[in-house]
């Protein structure tokens, strides 16, 4: 329930100000050249900064009539008000070692004088002015929203950087990027703020003013390289320097340094007075500064990125809104609520979920059936259905994903009056801790109600896998006995971004009926071991990939073959020379470490393939060890040569193998680890990584062996290092 | 009659020989606008030459550089507004409270003492505007004096430039 109040928030408080966001961020972008373009001007002298004020103001004092006033601005230029020799008043940037004028004061550019104007006050005066605060101040709680939903999303603060899961581009984009650039908007949006405040004086306001006693004339008035105060004070201090404006006793020099501002005794050098700045003063400064980004080219590009950044979350977030929609309502039921046999019912946030849902109402239709398909906030009594199929997503930490919000209360309210048969669907990411959570949770209310009988137990999908879901249809028609047909949309795939490669080797079936192919690029392709290779078969052209083991510069894949598996008997009919149509997809997440000492691998089956490449390919010599559990040693065979070609390489440290089927209990690889624990632990705390390639249910395994060795032996639970990236994952 | 045209040739004859040593005779004074402590906006500064008349004679300094705040200047606005002469040469930029400003401002000697009149007028965005913030007479005693303001001025000093 809270998640759509945040991202309610979010969404309403975005269509509120987006026009004036709009603006003030095309603007902002556009702005931010101007401190670029200022740091870039010739007038900044090096080294200058490092010398005494005393020097430069007699430098001024010779090579002009009359000084008024020295200037040190955020871009370290030196401006001076004079009267030069021939009498004229003017101000210029001057050079601080010899005084001479390196050339006039920057004037604005008409471009940014627009945009100035129209970023601060859309040129509405006063009441732009106070819009441009307001709209700031609501930019603040749509950042502080969106990192409130980002924590929801990833699940907790540790876990704010480690992987999202990538539905679309919109979403995922808008999550990577809020990430990094929250901060930068907030810095700008907070010290807007501020500057708002102070611009209507809603800040307590203490101006200095300096109380003296009256000084008495000296009979000696010392030279201005020979006051002391002015010895001592490095430029890079300096804000501004006023000149007295007499020679009056009682007309001083007015000092303004970063933090305080001296009154100073034009005769003596005493300092007559001084006024330490007040901290609105201070704040102010840097407010401007970390706002308009004046002086330091590096802050002025962050700023112009979070600008750009603020549209692209302007877009992407309404394109994201309008998808949700179109997709929530993209059912149009043919019966009605009471009339239909079969009742679909979706549980779901961003919308993806109703496009599975949409396939399945599709194909009861094609069969004849007659169905009815609603989100779970509309749960009814249903007078003639005998099946109801949930659509269940989860999101965050196992909430109910929005458009079920308000089901847990309608399903203790809602009694149906006939038996009624249900399955439920869960969609969730093994990347979050609490996975399908939302699911587990509603299977578990049909279960307590006696007018609810199962028809399937609860089925879990990954990542949206249409694999899954065909596994679950194929469940479904026989539980059944129809023949439903999903009608898979054939993804637009770019033939020509397919590439060749030729069969060059390949191993016969072993026991496992698992074989190796190796595979020769026939043109210069990128990539390297951990990638996948991504292949469309002609039958359904949904996407297969196959980790990729990179041997010399060819790709090793392990694959097993399945009685009804497409794409493995595609390549077990595969011969030498053969050419196979695929496409590298470049997988840095699960790249051999760099920097890492030590790597611990752990696989088994086919997902040992990668790690094949990786333990041939170690250049660094880093510590490899590796773990793979097989079903018996036999199945070992296919791989035992690249492994003794890695150990007397020296590029393999350990090795050690768990056979499920050679003993009368089942020994897993998970039950290897445990063997091992100090090992583990001992890599895990000198930074080094652990790798997992394999099936899912050995990775689940596996995580829960390393859990319970790094919180007893660490006492930090594995979370920790997930989110530091030393737990990397490749499973299926 | 005669004493008439006798005074008027003499007179003719001494203006003329006046004229022939004053022309373009003119000096250059210094002065300083100290601003009282308000908060808000830079303000926006106008040093005038005032006739005997109390008209507009001549703008001799402008403080603040954005022209779409010039109509603020209201008075000062209906003489230059319609005109628009070229001030550029003596604008500067806007000065805030607590801040003060020096500028050189250049009048001709033969207005010293002959009635004429110095003026200050102010105005900051959203606030007051004083159409008389200092008017000074415009006598050798007083271009080097300090004179109080009424406005955002807390006060002018004004010094011959040497």
């Amino acid at each position: 329930m809270t998640i759509s109040i945040w991202r309610y928030s979010h969404l309403i408080l975005a269509i509120l100000t987006s026009l004036f966001v709009l603006i003030a961020s095309v603007t902002g972008a556009i702005l931010a050249f101007e401190p670029i373009s200022n740091q870039l001007q010739p007038y900044a002298i090096s080294g200058a900064h490092e010398r005494s004020l005393a020097e430069t103001l007699s430098v001024l004092q010779q090579e002009y009539d009359e000084v008024f006033t020295l200037e040190v601005d955020k871009n370290g230029f030196v401006s001076a008000s004079v009267i030069t020799k021939e009498g004229d008043s003017d101000t210029f940037y001057i050079n601080p070692v010899t005084g001479e004028k390196l050339g006039d004061l920057i004037k604005k550019a008409p471009l940014f004088e627009f945009a100035t104007n129209l970023h601060r006050s859309l040129f509405l005066k006063t009441t732009g002015r106070i819009l441009i605060g307001v709209v700031s101040f609501l930019l603040i709680l749509i950042t502080i929203t969106g990192i409130k939903l980002i924590l929801k999303r990833q699940g907790g603060f540790k876990r704010f950087f480690s992987k999202v899961v990538k539905e679309n581009f919109n979403q995922y984009y808008h999550v990577v990027i809020g990430r990094y650039a929250l901060i930068p908007i907030l810095i700008i949006t907070i010290t807007g703020v501020f500057l708002s405040l102070e611009r209507f004086e809603l800040l307590p306001i203490t101006k200095t003013s300096h109380q003296y006693l009256e000084q008495v004339e000296p009979e000696n008035k010392l030279a201005l390289k020979d006051l002391k105060i002015f010895q001592d004070l490095k430029l890079e201090t300096v804000k501004q320097v006023e000149f007295p404006f007499s020679d009056d006793i009682e007309d001083y020099f007015i000092v303004q340094l970063n933090d305080k501002e001296l009154l100073v005794n034009q005769f003596t050098g005493d300092v007559v007075s001084q006024q330490n700045s007040s901290l609105v003063t201070i704040l102010t400064d840097w407010s401007i500064i970390l706002h308009t980004g004046e002086g330091t080219i590096i802050w002025s590009v962050v700023l112009l990125l979070a600008s750009l950044a603020i549209l692209f979350f302007m877009y992407s977030g309404f394109a994201m809104t309008i998808k949700r929609r179109k997709d929530t309502s993209k059912i149009k039921n043919k019966f009605k609520k009471d009339t239909a046999e079969y009742i679909i019912l979706v549980g779901s946030e961003t919308g993806n979920t109703f496009n599975t849902a949409k396939l399945f109402y599709d194909a009861l239709l094609a069969a004849g059936h007659s169905a009815y398909a609603a989100s779970l906030n509309e749960y009814s009594t249903y007078n003639k259905a005998k099946h109801i199929i949930v659509f269940a997503a989860t999101y965050g930490e196992g909430e109910a994903p929005i458009s079920a919000s308000n089901f847990n209360k309608l399903f203790a309210e809602v009694n149906q009056k006939q038996t009624i048969s249900y399955a439920v669907i869960g969609f969730g990411s093994l990347m979050y801790p609490d996975y399908c959570k939302y699911a587990i949770e509603v299977d578990q209310m049909f279960q307590k109600q006696p007018n609810f009988e199962v028809h399937l137990p609860l089925f879990k999908i990954n990542n949206q896998s249409f694999e899954a879901f065909k596994t679950w249809i194929q469940q479904w028609n026989k539980s059944s006995n129809q023949d439903l047909k999903i009608q898979f949309k054939k993804p637009q795939i770019k033939t020509k971004s397919l590439k060749e490669f030729k069969v060059v080797q390949k191993t016969a079936l072993n026991i496992d009926h698992t074989f190796l192919v190796q595979l020769r690029p026939q043109k210069k392709t990128k990539f390297t071991s951990g990638d996948l290779l991504s292949l469309f078969p002609d039958q359904d052209f949904i996407e297969r990939q196959y980790s990729i083991g990179k041997i010399e510069n060819d790709i090793l894949l392990s694959i097993k073959k399945h009685e009804l598996g497409v794409c493995s008997n595609y390549f077990n009919q595969l011969k030498l020379n053969d050419v196979v149509k695929a496409k590298v997809k470049r997988n840095y997440e699960f790249h051999f470490p760099t920097d890492a000492k030590a790597v611990i691998m752990i696989a088994n089956g086919t997902g040992i393939a990668p790690f094949l490449g990786m333990i041939n390919d170690n250049q660094n010599q880093t510590k490899t060890h590796l773990f793979w559990g097989g079903r018996t040693q036999a199945s070992l065979d296919i791989y035992k040569n690249s492994i003794d070609t890695a150990f007397s390489k020296d590029t393999l440290s350990s090795f050690h193998v768990a056979y499920s089927q050679e003993q009368e209990e089942k020994f897993y690889v998970q039950d290897l680890l445990l063997k091992h624990q100090d090992l583990l632990s001992q890599v895990l705390n000198t930074n080094g990584v652990v790798m997992i390639c394999g099936s899912i249910a050995m990775q689940n395994r596996v995580l829960e062996v390393l859990n319970s060795v790094t919180t007893a032996k660490l006492n930090k639970p594995l979370s920790t290092f997930e989110s530091n990236a030393q737990i990397r994952m490749d499973c299926y | 009659m005669k004493t008439i045209k006798l005074l008027s040739i003499a007179s003719l004859m001494f203006l003329g020989l006046m004229s022939f040593t004053t022309v373009a005779e003119s000096s250059k004074y210094k002065c300083m606008i100290q601003m009282t402590n308000y908060t808000g906006e830079g303000a926006y500064i106008v040093i005038s030459l005032m006739n005997p008349e109390g008209e507009y004679e001549e703008t001799l300094n402008v403080i603040g550089d954005d022209e779409e705040w010039y109509n603020t200047i209201e008075s000062w606005w209906d003489f230059y507004g319609k005109r628009r002469p070229d001030i550029d040469a003596i604008t500067g930029a806007t000065v805030s409270g607590g801040e003060r400003t020096i500028n050189v401002i250049e009048i001709d000697d033969d207005k010293l003492d002959k009635g004429y009149k110095l003026r200050f007028e102010s105005a900051v965005e959203d606030q007051e505007y004083y159409e008389k913030d200092v008017e000074i007479e415009l006598t050798s005693a007083n271009v080097k004096s300090k004179v109080e303001g009424n406005g955002f001025i807390r006060y002018i000093r004004m010094m011959p430039q040497k």
